[in-house]
């Protein structure tokens, strides 16, 4: 952080970095000024005239987004003048807003809502027919992104999104005063690799996902802070979901990180969760019980004396790695090894991001956590190790042990299949009915990343945490809960554990957990915002209060 | 042509469609001839960015093509480095450029408060009525006439005033309409 800067805001002292503006300091203050263009993560244009203040010594009421803040600076959100003004900037916006909140999905983390309760007037002082799109209306202008041009406040938050983000610029204005949309230019798609945020930074329904439409309102959601499994980038998200169900994911804040964004294929990665397939452990293609799976699994692995194979997963979290990696590995002296692919690039934006391309942090590994399987203790393995000799025909251990069917895209190979059958027991971890879960000896279900918590090891060797949005449904458990069974069965571990106990028991010995904290907000990260429009744009909580107070006791007297 | 890249436009009764938003197509990939491209990297040189150069290349296009073509859009923004959204977003900002092919003569006529006290709506429309009763920017048969109405063009003391492609024609009326029609070749 650069020099601050006094700035007294509603009587209230403040200091702010001095490259700050009037609105990110009555933020910091803990008042939040109404407004629709002001994005923590996009350029300032001042375009919606919402979060006019009052600043001492300036003849006029002023843009508080526009205003650069000097030491010693008076700002009044809280005067009759700033009132006035802001009321009538949302009178203006809302003649020709079709209020049609009942059917629009953004209802209930839509700014211009929360500004009309907390401010404006309470009736409508028009009658008129509201202004009409023919044509522009619920359409498809992107791969995932639906827009309606009835509902856009001209804010431009897509438009500079798609200019300085994705440095795409696929939207623009169209035409010009009462008659402008934004839209994309005739025959060409709103498709780039982070569209969805383009529909998350829209204030109003004018732009939303296809994937997220009419599934749920937005005030039923329970938000739960995760980590993205896509890639190694390892996005900060919140997991939005409901009575068990996956709704959608969108990002948290997370500056070191992905800022304000995810990818697409990240993003939409979503409705996975939501495929359990598989519900009661199989033992030799007979339903059966927990206890009955974990005889079978003892009895096989002292069979094998040490020649076991055991896979860990990179798209496991590192508790559940390194409990493999003592039970098997340390204890039992078997192999402990995990593969990961490398597959396509995906990345997001940071302003900070440093290596790769300037202001891209780039993942090429299809799971999130390959470093943290390997600070585990789990074997990085190649094509020189214990997977590959199996593969080979060189190696034939006694038991092999899947701990995740979805360990990597070979896992759909018939041919690794095979090699994987020959040996004695094939014990598999699956969440979904597959030719490998098919294959396997011993079958248990599991939940997936959402069922359980853990922490993950990003690109960056950055330790994330992610919770657990909802345990998995009765009799499937998660790796983790499977691993402190066994663990019991060669008096190992305690089935008491957690993910969080696994953790303080690890961090000692794991390189780079050492003196970590559970509950560090570095490892926490930021809560998952109310509204994916309105981001916070620091690591604490959201600024508390809001304005307005006057217009809402006036709809009640 | 209103409407958008995949819905049908959906006519609402009693709401005239917002304009023409979409770009036309003209059917086939355009580049600029040696002669308008080396007219074009001219202009370059006298702006700061290629960006500040947008309106006099559209210019440029417009002369080269006659009208903002899709196409023509495509090419504009390939020569500076801009994205084709932001060009047609342009040139719908203005109303100069043409959005759709015009006939060989632009006859513009205007209609403020000079020109219309000296009844330039009544010269508009006779002049659409013997050019073959064209609609208001429509474009005559043989290809020759379009006629469209403006605002003012500076010449309120030679009311009505006419403005064919770039040239001024000052008191144009229902009397001489048939002279001023015959000398537009």
């Amino acid at each position: 952080m650069s020099k601050t800067a006094k700035v007294t805001v509603d009587g209230r002292s403040v200091d702010v970095p001095d490259n700050s503006n009037a609105l990110e300091a009555c933020r910091a203050a803990g008042v939040e000024v109404p407004h629709f263009c002001y994005h923590p993560g996009l350029s300032i244009v001042g375009q919606c005239r919402m979060c006019m203040v009052e600043i001492e010594g300036m003849p006029k009421i002023a843009a508080s987004c526009t205003v650069p803040i000097r030491d010693g600076m008076v700002i009044k959100t809280d005067t009759e003048k700033a009132h006035a003004a802001r009321n009538s900037t949302m009178e203006f916006l809302l003649i020709n807003h079709p209020l049609d909140c009942p059917i629009c999905d953004q209802a209930g983390e839509c700014k211009l809502q929360d500004n009309a309760v907390t401010g404006g007037l309470p009736v409508s002082r028009t009658s008129e027919a509201r202004r009409q799109y023919p044509g522009y209306e619920r359409t498809d202008i992107g791969k995932h992104v639906i827009a309606d041009m009835t509902r856009c406040i001209q804010c431009t938050r897509c438009i500079r999104f798609c200019e300085e983000i994705t440095e795409t610029g696929e939207l623009s204005f169209i035409e010009r005063g009462g008659h402008t949309i934004v839209w994309t230019h005739e025959g060409r798609a709103l498709d780039n690799e982070l569209s969805g945020c383009a529909a998350d930074v829209c204030p109003v329904g004018a732009l939303t996902t296809k994937e997220f439409r009419f599934r749920k309102r937005a005030w039923w959601l329970d938000k739960t802070r995760s980590v993205c499994t896509g890639c190694e980038v390892g996005c900060n998200i919140a997991v939005e979901h409901k009575d068990r169900v996956v709704h959608r994911f969108i990002p948290r804040v997370n500056a070191d990180v992905n800022d304000f964004w995810i990818c697409d294929f990240g993003r939409f990665r979503s409705e996975e969760l939501n495929e359990q397939e598989l519900f009661r452990p199989v033992v030799r293609g007979k339903e059966t019980s927990w206890g009955d799976a974990q005889d079978a699994i003892k009895a096989a692995v002292d069979a094998a004396q040490k020649d076991v194979l055991v896979l860990g997963s990179a798209k496991l979290s590192t508790e559940t790695n390194w409990l493999a990696a003592q039970l098997f590995g340390k204890h039992l002296g078997a192999n402990v090894e995990f593969v990961v692919d490398r597959g396509d690039r995906h990345r997001v934006k940071n302003k900070k991001a440093d290596g790769n391309v300037a202001g891209w942090l780039e993942g090429y590994e299809a799971a999130p956590n390959s470093r943290g399987a390997e600070a585990a203790g789990v074997t990085r393995g190649g094509d020189t190790g214990a997977l590959a000799a199996v593969l080979t025909g060189t190696l034939l251990p006694k038991v092999i042990i899947v701990l995740d069917a979805a360990f990597s895209a070979k896992a759909e190979d018939p041919a690794v299949i095979a090699a994987l059958r020959k040996a004695g027991t094939l014990i598999v971890c699956s969440r979904r009915r597959s030719a490998l879960a098919a294959a396997a000896d011993v079958l248990l279900p599991v939940g997936g990343v959402h069922n359980d918590e853990g922490t993950f090891v990003n690109v960056q060797g950055r330790v994330q945490r992610f919770d657990c949005a909802y345990i998995p449904p009765p009799i499937v458990r998660t790796q983790l809960e499977i691993l402190t069974h066994l663990g019991k069965k060669w008096g190992l571990f305690d089935t008491r554990w957690t993910a969080r106990s696994v953790f303080e028991e690890m961090r000692a010995t794991v390189p780079g957990y050492a003196g970590l904290d559970w509950d560090s907000p570095a490892l926490v990260g930021s809560a998952p915002s109310a509204s994916p429009a309105a981001p916070h744009d620091v690591l604490e909580a959201p600024a508390k209060g809001g304005l307005g107070l006057p217009a809402l006791q006036e709809v009640g007297s | 042509m209103s409407g958008g890249p995949n819905l049908p436009s959906a006519q609402i009764a009693g709401n005239p469609p917002v304009g023409e938003h979409g770009a036309l197509s003209c059917g086939k990939a355009l580049k600029f001839s040696p002669e308008a491209r080396k007219r074009v990297d001219h202009l370059l040189t006298r702006y700061p960015t290629k960006q500040a150069a947008l309106l006099p290349t559209l210019w440029e296009a417009q002369r080269e093509w006659g009208w903002i073509s899709r196409e023509a859009v495509d090419h504009v923004a390939e020569v500076l480095e801009l994205a084709p959204a932001f060009v047609w977003g342009v040139v719908t900002f203005y109303t100069m450029y043409n959005r759709a092919p015009v006939g060989k003569h632009l006859i513009q006529f205007c209609t403020s408060i000079s020109c219309h006290l000296a009844d330039a709506e009544g010269v508009y429309a006779e002049c659409r009525k013997r050019l073959g009763d064209l609609k208001p920017g429509e474009t005559s048969k043989d290809g020759k006439f379009t006629v469209i109405e403006v605002e003012c063009l500076a010449q309120c003391d030679k009311a009505p005033a006419v403005m064919v492609n770039d040239d001024d024609y000052a008191v144009i009326t229902k009397d001489n309409l048939d002279s001023f029609l015959g000398g537009l070749k």
